[in-house]
């Protein structure tokens, strides 16, 4: 057993939060990194310690090891969680915690760097007995030499960043020409995104669902699964809306997934809290599930796993960091109802789910039974430019699937956001549509409804006139502001001169 | 049908005889935002049409965003579809494609330069 009494939360938005929260509740000092764009942002202002690592860009502040590693040092940090994304998958982050004597919450570094290196993750599932998708990385990375490999193994076929994830870099192409086009593009995001271009062309499984298990793993050779999460409603290759169950498994499927997820995790020698992501084609007893690949670290969407089996999963990982066994054995968990999480994006639906950058004029989050929000923005603030433009997860829990879909529509009716374009009224269309409704999901769900999914009735009378009354009576507060930080919110009392109640 | 001001700012309370309904909203340069049962309106005060009719058109960042490429120069012929300028914000590649058959009469940007929306790139003539 070895004590954290300060973690340094190396991550930004929501996650940051998710951990300074964890860390509160375990009596653990928690420690913000910053970059300029961020020097107020709310997980800064949440916890006990806040160090500025760098300029804007990641790629000087939260991709940067040394600033990361400096500001561990400087504020005493005894351990640092990596939240997921920025450098939460990268092994050389993790040697660097490891020979600084820090606590890195997470795998080992050498399970980070083979998982991370598709050749090395699907060539020990192979040992491992868990089924792979026909794929590789080719040694020759020139485009012709990309190109090459991917004519082998035949189209339609996917591209996609070595050391990737989250659905950057990752193209797909049908024929010659979409290749030509696909192939400069995704190294380009790769380099980007993990800078790193090599990339990996698999073959692309047509209509299948994107189901993954969550594993946890302790150091004394423990290892369970927590059931899985279907997160095939995606736009661009990323997840916008998960849950657990899925609709596709049976209680014997479901079984066989599990059990080939722990399987995977053991034979990696694997320590905290991952995902094996399946591809699963067809559904039911007569389903194959193909590994996609493992994520070592916390995903985005662990509070659906959270709330169907009653676990903590950041208050486990700080546990097992510290070196304590798993806070459960197999038989003891359970899925108990059914969860949805939405993520909530600055973006456009109308213009290919543009990325949307502006002031955040109001934002006010639903709340009641069954709802949970982790968010990382707050009203007044500026949504920056340089970082993933998501708000918010808008989590429901109930009793039944239906249930949960009922309350998530009505918590997204009750989700107010102004002055910048976000995706609640696509998430809207997304739960209240036919076949999200029947479960008949598969990865292209948002492309095959896209039309359906994009309406939105026009402005009617009331709207038109609750505009005009708002013009015509500005609120006594500054509303229109573009001004960051919280003292610019609408909400905030000492901002309005009028007083308390209005 | 009256409307008054909610409970909290911004919020908007409509009562039409029994019935009452809720909505949030909010004035943001030249657009007033309405939201109301999960949909997100922009109500834009109407002005006169920035871009000249049909002869002419100019291609605008939609966000801040760093240019990453410029495929045309002043005086080439472009066609309905063509990336003319490849534009990177949030990790995201967007391509700037001609909007319509035409001449590039003027190109404002290079490659490494960030750039803010509502500035012209690229313009096309006929």
């Amino acid at each position: 057993m070895r004590p954290i009494r300060r973690l340094l939360v190396a991550n930004r938005g929501e996650i940051a939060l998710r951990v300074i929260r964890a860390c509160r509740e375990m009596g653990i000092e928690a420690v913000a990194i910053y970059s300029d764009a961020d020097a107020s942002a709310p997980h800064v202002l949440a916890a006990d310690m806040a160090v500025r690592i760098g300029p804007a860009p990641a790629a000087e502040s939260y991709l940067n090891i040394g600033a990361v590693m400096d500001a561990a040092r400087r504020t005493d940090a005894d351990a640092i969680h990596p939240g997921y994304g920025f450098l939460s998958e990268r092994a050389a982050f993790a040697a660097a915690c490891e020979d600084a004597d820090v606590i890195f919450v997470g795998p080992p570094s050498e399970v980070i760097e083979q998982m991370g290196s598709k050749i090395g993750a699907r060539a020990l599932m192979k040992k491992a007995g868990v089924p792979v998708v026909p794929g590789q990385a080719p040694n020759d990375q020139t485009d012709a030499g990309v190109a090459a490999a991917a004519e082998a193994i035949g189209f339609p076929i996917l591209i996609k960043a070595s050391a990737g994830g989250g659905g950057k870099g990752m193209r797909a192409a049908r024929d010659a020409a979409g290749l030509a086009e696909a192939i400069p593009a995704a190294r380009r995001e790769a380099e980007a995104a993990f800078g790193d271009g090599t990339l990996y062309v698999e073959r692309l499984i047509e209509r299948p669902r994107h189901v993954e298990v969550q594993i946890f793993a302790d150091a004394h050779g423990n290892a369970v699964h927590l059931f899985e999460r279907e997160c095939s409603i995606q736009r661009r290759h990323q997840k916008i809306v998960e849950e657990s169950p899925s609709t596709a498994l049976t209680p014997a499927l479901r079984a066989r997934m599990g059990a080939a997820a722990v399987a995977a995790a053991q034979s990696a020698g694997y320590c905290n809290a991952g995902t094996i992501e399946f591809l699963l084609e067809g559904a039911g007893e007569w389903a194959s599930f193909y590994f996609l690949e493992m994520n070592t670290r916390l995903q985005v969407e662990h509070p659906v796993t959270e709330l169907v089996t009653g676990t903590d999963l950041v208050r486990a990982q700080l546990q097992v960091a510290m070196g304590s066994p798993l806070p459960w054995k197999q038989e003891d968990l359970v899925q108990r109802g059914h969860a949805i999480e939405c993520r909530v994006y600055a973006e456009d639906p109308a213009n290919n789910f543009l990325p949307q950058a502006g002031p955040l004029s109001l934002y006010r989050e639903p709340s009641g039974p069954g709802v949970r929000v982790d968010s990382g923005v707050v009203e007044g603030m500026d949504v920056p430019v340089q970082y993933d433009p998501m708000l918010a997860k808008l989590i429901t829990h109930a009793d039944s699937r239906d249930a949960a879909i009922g309350r998530m529509t009505a918590a997204l009716r009750a989700f107010p956001i102004l002055g910048v374009r976000t995706n609640v009224a696509f998430l809207l269309n997304v739960v209240r549509h036919p076949a999200f409704a029947s479960g008949d999901l598969h990865t292209g769900f948002v492309d095959e409804h896209l039309a359906a999914l994009l309406e939105t009735p026009p402005p009617s009378e009331l709207v038109r006139a609750a505009a005009a009354f708002v013009e015509e009576r500005p609120a006594p507060s500054a509303s229109s502001g573009t001004q960051p930080g919280p003292s610019r919110t609408a909400a905030d009392p000492w901002a309005d001169p009028t007083g308390w109640g209005r | 049908m009256a409307l008054s001001r909610g409970t909290s700012p911004n919020e908007l309370i409509a009562r039409d005889g029994d019935r009452v309904d809720r909505l949030y909203a909010i004035v943001s340069g030249a657009t007033t935002w309405v939201f109301r049962h999960g949909i997100a309106y922009e109500v834009v005060e109407p002005t006169a049409p920035r871009r000249r009719a049909g002869s002419h058109e100019s291609l605008a960042a939609p966000m801040p965003a760093t240019v990453i490429a410029v495929n045309v120069q002043p005086g080439a012929q472009v066609s309905r579809g063509d990336i003319l300028v490849l534009l990177e914000a949030m990790k995201m590649e967007l391509p700037l494609r001609a909007p319509s058959n035409g001449k590039v009469t003027a190109v404002n940007c290079q490659a490494g330069q960030l750039v803010q929306p509502g500035t012209p790139l690229v313009e096309i003539g006929e």
